[in-house]
C-alpha cells in the first residue's frame, strides 16, 4: 500500500470494497501516524466512541480521548510506536481504557465496554515503505466474555462453599475438617505456633434418637453446632460436624489453657440450651463431652496423630461418666481429667 | 550455535539490560515493585529444557509466544510450569485466585505480562547489535514444555535459554524464555555479537 493510499484516508484513493469492509468489521480501528495523530477510525468505533471522524482527524488520539493521558495506554502507545513491537492491553488489567459504550445504552459506567485492546505498528519494511510508522489499534469489546467468567466463577465459589458445608448443621463438613486439618498443622509448624483441637460428643445421642424421635436429633445437633459455632467466633477458629454426633473444633494459635477454657464454655452453653433429655443418666438435659489436644511446634504432629490424642482424651470423658472435659497430656502420654 | 564464555557474558549484559526495563514497566502495571533478573543464560538442548522442567514436576507448562523476524528470525517463548503462571496473574491482577486453569481473560493478561518481557528482551537486542526486527502480537499457549517447543525436530540442537526470576510481593516465581533460532539466524547471531565484542574492546 502506497503512502497516498494511506494518508490520503477513506475518502479518496481506497477502492469502494475497502470501505465496506472496514465498515464491517466488527472490531474498533484507528489508524494513527508517527505523531500519534488519528488518521482513519472505522464505523464500529466511532458509533461507540460517539464521536465523528471529522472531529478525531488530525488530532493526536491524546487530545480526542483526555482519559488516556498519564495511564498505561500512554506509555505503552509510545513504547509501540518507539520500538516498532505489537503490544497488547489486556482486560483484566485495563478494563476499559477508551470512553467506548454499548450503542443502544447510555453513557453510564454500567454501558461502557470491556476492552481488549491490540497496539501494532508498522515494522520496519512498511514504514520505510510509507514514509513514516503508522499505528494501528484494534478494540475488540470482550464484555460477554468477562460477564460469562464472572458468572462461572462465582458459581465455583458457591460450589466450592457448599462441597465444604455440613447439609444438617450448616458447619464445615469432614471433607473441610480434614482439608483444613492439613493446613493449620502446617501454618503451626511453620510459624511456631501452638494449635489446639477440640472433639466432642452428644452424650447419650442414640437413647436421645430413640426417646425423642430422629426430627429431634437433627434439631438437637443443629443447636449444639450454633453453640460451638458461637464459642468459637475469632476469624481463625474452624468448626465442623466429624461424623454422626461428633463435632470438632480447630483453634489455631490457641494453647492448652484456652483450649480447656473453650471446651468447658461449649459444654456449659449446651447445658443451658435446656434440652430436654431424660435418659442422660438423670442429668434431665441434653450434655457433652470434650476431648483436648494441643499441638505445638516442637512436637512436630501430625493431623492424624493430633486427631488420634484428642479422641483418646473424648473416649477417656466418656469412661468417666461423660459431661466433662479431659485433655491429653503429651509428656505422659496419657489423658488426663481437667 | 555454540557461543564462547564471552559471548554469552555479552548477551548477559544486552539482556540483564531488557529485563530490567521490563521490570520498571511491570512495576507500573502491577502498582508495586516487580524485580526481574536473569540468574542464568545458557545454551540447552530442548531435551535438557524438558528435563529440567520435568525434573521440578512441571512438565505441563503456560507459555506466552512471539515471533520476531528479520536478518534474524526466532520464535521467542516465555514458559512458566502452569502452577507459576496461575500464581503470577494472581499477583498482576491481585485478585482471588484463579480457577484450576487460566480463564480467557486471564490468559490475556498473561499475554501482556509476557508482551511486556519479551519486547523489552528484543528492543534491547535490537539497540544494541543494530538488528531491525518485525514482531507479533503474544499468542499463550499451554501444553507439554516439549511439545510447545516444538520438539520432534532438533531435540538435541543448542537453544538459547534464559531463567528469569520473578520477584513480586516477597514471592518468587521462576519462567524460562528460550529464542529458538534456525541455523542461519544462529550463525548470524553469533556474527553480531563478535561485532558488538569487538566494538567494546
Amino acid at each position: 500500500m502506497s503512502a497516498e493510499a494511506i494518508t490520503g484516508g477513506i475518502a479518496s484513493g481506497v477502492p469502494v470494497w475497502l470501505d465496506w469492509v472496514l465498515s464491517n468489521t466488527p472490531s474498533g480501528l484507528v489508524l494513527l501516524d508517527a505523531q500519534a495523530r488519528v488518521v482513519f477510525a472505522n464505523k464500529w468505533f466511532l458509533s461507540r466512541a460517539k464521536v465523528r471522524l471529522l472531529d478525531m482527524s488530525g488530532h493526536d488520539v491524546l487530545d480526542v480521548f483526555p482519559v488516556l493521558r498519564g495511564g498505561h495506554f500512554e506509555r505503552v502507545l509510545h513504547r509501540a510506536i518507539r520500538s516498532g513491537f505489537p503490544a497488547l492491553l489486556s482486560q483484566t488489567l485495563h478494563p476499559s481504557p477508551f470512553p467506548l459504550y454499548a450503542p443502544n445504552g447510555g453513557r453510564g459506567n454500567e454501558s461502557l465496554l470491556k476492552q481488549s485492546i491490540h497496539i501494532v505498528p508498522m515494522g520496519p519494511s512498511d514504514t520505510a515503505e510509507a514514509g513514516q510508522r503508522f499505528t494501528l489499534i484494534q478494540i475488540s469489546d470482550v464484555s460477554p466474555t468477562v460477564a460469562r467468567e464472572r458468572l462461572l466463577k462465582a458459581q465455583a465459589d458457591r460450589m466450592s462453599g457448599l462441597v465444604n458445608v455440613d447439609a444438617l448443621t450448616g458447619i464445615g463438613n469432614r471433607r473441610f475438617f480434614d482439608e483444613s486439618m492439613v493446613a493449620e498443622v502446617r501454618a503451626a509448624s511453620r510459624g511456631g505456633s501452638s494449635l489446639g483441637l477440640l472433639m466432642l460428643d452428644v452424650d447419650q445421642f442414640k437413647q436421645f434418637n430413640d426417646l425423642y424421635g430422629h426430627p429431634a436429633g437433627d434439631a438437637c445437633l443443629k443447636a449444639v453446632a450454633g453453640v460451638l459455632r458461637s464459642v468459637c467466633r475469632r476469624p481463625r477458629d474452624l468448626v465442623a460436624r466429624y461424623g454422626g454426633e461428633e463435632l470438632v473444633a480447630i483453634l489455631p494459635d490457641t494453647d492448652e489453657v484456652g483450649s480447656i477454657r473453650v471446651a468447658r464454655e461449649v459444654l456449659q452453653k449446651t447445658r443451658d440450651l435446656g434440652i430436654e433429655h431424660t435418659g442422660n443418666f438423670g442429668r434431665g438435659v441434653v450434655t457433652l463431652s470434650a476431648g483436648v489436644c494441643v499441638g505445638s511446634a516442637h512436637t512436630q504432629d501430625s493431623p492424624a496423630s493430633l486427631i488420634s490424642r484428642a479422641d483418646q482424651a473424648l473416649y477417656a470423658a466418656k469412661n468417666a461418666g461423660r459431661d466433662r472435659v479431659f485433655c491429653f497430656d503429651i509428656s505422659r502420654q496419657v489423658a488426663v481429667p481437667v | 550455535m555454540k557461543l564462547s564464555a564471552l559471548g554469552l557474558d555479552a548477551l548477559a549484559e544486552i539482556f540483564n539490560h531488557g529485563v530490567g526495563q521490563a521490570g520498571l514497566a511491570l512495576s507500573e502495571l502491577a502498582g508495586e515493585e516487580v524485580q526481574l533478573s536473569v540468574p542464568k543464560i545458557e545454551e540447552l538442548s530442548k531435551r535438557a529444557i524438558t528435563d529440567q522442567m520435568d525434573a521440578r514436576g512441571a512438565n505441563r507448562v503456560c507459555a506466552v509466544r512471539q515471533g520476531f523476524s528479520g536478518v534474524i528470525n526466532t520464535e521467542a517463548l516465555l514458559m512458566f510450569p502452569v502452577d507459576q503462571s496461575l500464581q503470577l496473574v494472581q499477583l498482576m491482577v491481585g485478585n482471588e485466585f484463579p480457577l484450576e486453569q487460566l480463564s480467557e481473560m486471564e490468559q490475556e493478561s498473561l499475554a501482556e505480562v509476557g508482551n511486556i518481557l519479551l519486547n523489552s528482551v528484543v528492543s534491547s537486542v535490537a539497540d544494541m547489535l543494530h538488528i531491525e526486527f518485525e514482531g507479533t502480537l503474544p499468542q499463550v499457549e499451554l501444553g507439554l514444555a516439549g511439545d510447545v517447543m516444538g520438539a520432534g525436530e532438533g531435540l538435541d540442537d543448542l537453544i538459547l535459554s534464559l531463567q528469569i526470576n520473578f520477584s513480586i510481593a516477597s514471592r518468587q516465581l521462576q519462567g524460562y524464555l528460550v529464542f529458538l533460532l534456525d541455523v542461519a539466524s544462529s550463525e548470524m547471531l553469533e556474527k553480531k555479537i563478535a561485532t558488538f565484542i569487538e566494538s567494546m574492546a
